[in-house]
């Protein structure tokens, strides 16, 4: 309907045709930007925040927010380190287990979120603010203000072995944006987020249990915060209080940028993905070229509004809040 | 980490009972000093209580400067509580409200050490103790209008730091290290504040003394160790090996650094920090700094206390004493990778036992303005 430059393509297509044009403008000014080196870097920088912003993706479509994502990979940063180093500070023999413990620590904090928002009808965003300063609060008592560093050598592979140029971690982060796109489009679960994103009543008339699945994507969302929070360990070596801030700047507006709506039913992962990456290209992209850094935020601004402009429908929206 | 908890919750405690009993004096008590004010000799008999105003103990730096403040209160054969904390949160209003209670609770018998929050908040503080004719010492927060000198005996003291000498010093250690040529980044703090804004300097001010070292960019990361890191794998793309040395404002952003050049498989590149973390103390010893500065927190916390303490018994008259001893700068320790050891198990590994008669040794000199 309409061939390939109709509304729709163009709107599909767009936050991916603005990557490419950044990409384009960046290596232009600086031919250095498209090294090889300089991508695995971005892709470094993007990889805690890409699981962060497939959690809030989820919870998004839903018609939901989420913004307890700092406190989450705080403590689920701290948390990891602490378990890590009990189980004998090296990934082998025991250390490993720490992986699963935490994700499945990220999807039970996610479910008490949900619960909190769900069970005691708070506003999404104010039960998941609260629980985000409960996460922060918890992580600053148990670590008392200090830093608990990972040194093993085996564990900090994510980051320092590299296949074809680009770190172990990199791969793994691909792996689980495939994992969420199977969610998304092949689970029950996933075809739900999207009925009751695109209007609950008639997703509850029509049977599906809005509650559980509500509760459900919290949960995942917060298993995927854990994920960013175990890379973002691998990433600096070490964890503290305050090693999720700016996740939440960084994860809504990347999704926001990608094309999911707000509003809920538009947009799943794949545009979660392409935002993260123009967010952190943007950010790589004005120090590799030499933007005076009392520019950046402004250029930062003006990018993001851009981004949003094209990649969002807005003509299916009466009204926006 | 038990003990840590268990800290906070005492000490919510006390914060509470004692907003209480403030709650319950009442307003009247607050005209009290006003009575017996002027008459009271200089040296009080009462024994004066303690407290420290401040933001908040969850950060290990001002977890230190109390614990500086308690091992003062314990030196008087006090215990650690005599010293009452008035938490502000980053609150302006809740730290002069917090001390209104405290001065009124108190009737003015009290030695105060407080960081007002922000400058302005310091000159409302001081007048309310000036009006309570208690005494007080502030450290880092205050206007540069504001001065000790302007209200009697009262307003002790104020400490704070200049970071700029000390970040030089940093930047020729690390220039040095360089061998006096080559390309050097420096990763900023938040760029409107004032230390971040201090430690460029210092780097500057060195830079003129090595014309074959060109500062190829500073950037702010804003003192946040994920943004370093995204900074630092950028100056590596813009400049590659031009980069011969790195110049950071914090130990904090010094860490994403480090990482952010073992993901590259950098691990020789000379590094210069702030702060003196005893995390970054240990990366010193490990070589992977070349140094850091501390400005040891917890003497600082301890010896305003005393001063506002010993200024409040009469052992000394504020008044009487030189500028110097009203407003001076508060010491800083150069940590390089000769004494990193020899710092770590003087000040990490146990804590010194301070002279917390010794007002004004360790000091820097008084306050410069521009």
């Amino acid at each position: 309907m309409g061939g390939i430059l109709s509304r729709e393509n163009i709107i599909r297509w767009a936050a991916l045709l603005v990557l490419l044009a950044l990409i384009a403008l960046f290596t232009a000014l600086n031919p250095a930007f498209l090294s090889q080196r300089n991508l695995a870097r971005i892709a470094i920088a993007a990889a805690p925040a890409m699981m962060v912003a497939l959690g809030v993706t989820f919870v998004i479509v839903m018609g939901s927010i989420d913004l307890s994502m700092e406190g989450a990979v705080s403590l689920a940063a701290v948390l990891f380190c602490l378990l890590f180093v009990k189980l004998g500070g090296a990934l082998l023999p025991w250390g490993w287990l720490a992986v699963p413990v935490i994700v499945l620590f990220g999807a039970f904090y996610g479910m008490l979120t949900g619960l909190v928002h769900v069970r005691l009808k708070i506003p999404s965003f104010m039960a998941s603010l609260a629980m985000g300063f409960v996460g922060t609060g918890a992580a600053v008592m148990i670590t008392g203000g200090e830093i608990v560093r990972i040194g093993d050598s085996t564990f900090r592979m994510l980051l320092t072995w590299r296949i074809l140029g680009y770190p172990l971690m990199v791969y793994v982060a691909i792996a689980c944006i495939f994992v969420a796109l199977f969610i998304q489009k092949h689970t029950v679960l996933g075809r739900n987020f999207y009925a009751i994103g695109g209007g609950e009543e008639l997703a509850h008339a029509s049977g599906v249990n809005v509650r559980a699945v509500r509760i459900a994507g919290f949960a995942l969302a917060g298993a995927f915060y854990a994920i960013g929070a175990i890379f973002q360990v691998a990433k600096l070596g070490q964890a503290e209080a305050a090693t999720g801030a700016n996740f939440m700047f960084v994860s809504i507006t990347s999704v926001v940028v990608g094309g999911v709506a707000l509003w809920g039913g538009v947009g799943g992962v794949w545009n979660a993905v392409v935002g993260v990456l123009i967010v952190n290209v943007i950010a790589n992209g004005m120090v590799v070229i030499g933007l005076p850094n009392f520019l950046q935020d402004g250029v930062l601004g003006v990018l993001v509004i851009l981004a949003v402009v094209l990649a969002t429908d807005r003509r299916a929206v009466a009204f926006v809040k | 980490m038990s003990t840590f908890i268990r800290t906070l919750i005492e000490q919510e405690v006390l914060h509470r009972r004692r907003f209480l009993l403030a709650g319950a004096a009442g307003l009247g008590a607050m005209t009290v000093p006003g009575v017996f004010g002027k008459g009271r000799a200089m040296a009080a008999t009462n024994d004066p209580a303690l407290a420290w105003s401040y933001r908040d103990r969850a950060t290990a730096y001002w977890n230190s400067v109390v614990s500086g403040g308690e091992a003062f209160a314990e030196s008087l054969g006090k215990p650690k509580s005599a010293l009452v904390n008035l938490i502000n949160e980053g609150s302006s209003e809740k730290s002069l409200s917090d001390l209104k209670s405290f001065l009124a609770k108190t009737g003015g018998n009290c030695a105060i050490a407080c960081d007002a929050n922000d400058s302005p908040n310091a000159r409302p503080v001081v007048e309310a103790v000036k009006a309570a004719n208690a005494y007080v010492s502030t450290m880092w927060n205050k206007t540069d209008d504001l001065h000790p000198w302007d209200f009697g005996d009262n307003y002790v003291c104020h400490m704070t730091w200049s970071d700029v000498k000390p970040a030089e010093d940093t930047a020729r250690i690390l220039f040095e290290a360089m061998g006096g040529k080559g390309g050097v980044v420096h990763l900023g703090g938040i760029a409107a504040n004032n230390p971040a804004i201090e430690r460029l300097q210092g780097l500057k001010n060195a830079l003129a003394d090595f014309p074959d070292i060109e500062l190829l960019d500073a950037q702010p990361a804003d003192w946040d160790t994920t943004k370093a890191a995204a900074l630092m794998s950028s100056y590596l793309t813009r400049y590659g090996d031009r980069i011969t040395g790195v110049h950071c404002a914090s130990d904090q952003m010094a860490y994403g650094v480090i990482e952010a050049l073992l993901a590259e498989g950098i691990d020789d590149m000379p590094i210069v920090s702030y702060d003196g973390n005893p995390e970054a103390v240990k990366l010193v010893q490990d070589g992977k700094l070349l140094a850091t500065v501390y400005t040891n927190p917890y003497w600082g916390g301890g010896i305003l206390t005393s001063l506002a303490y010993h200024a409040a018994i009469g052992t000394f008259k504020p008044s009487e004493e030189p500028n110097e001893h009203r407003e001076f700068y508060g010491p800083t320790v150069l940590i390089t990778q000769e004494d990193a050891a020899e710092f770590s198990a003087k000040y990490i590994d146990a804590v010194p036992d301070y002279d917390w008669n010794d007002f004004w040794g360790p000091t820097n000199g008084q306050i410069q303005y521009n």
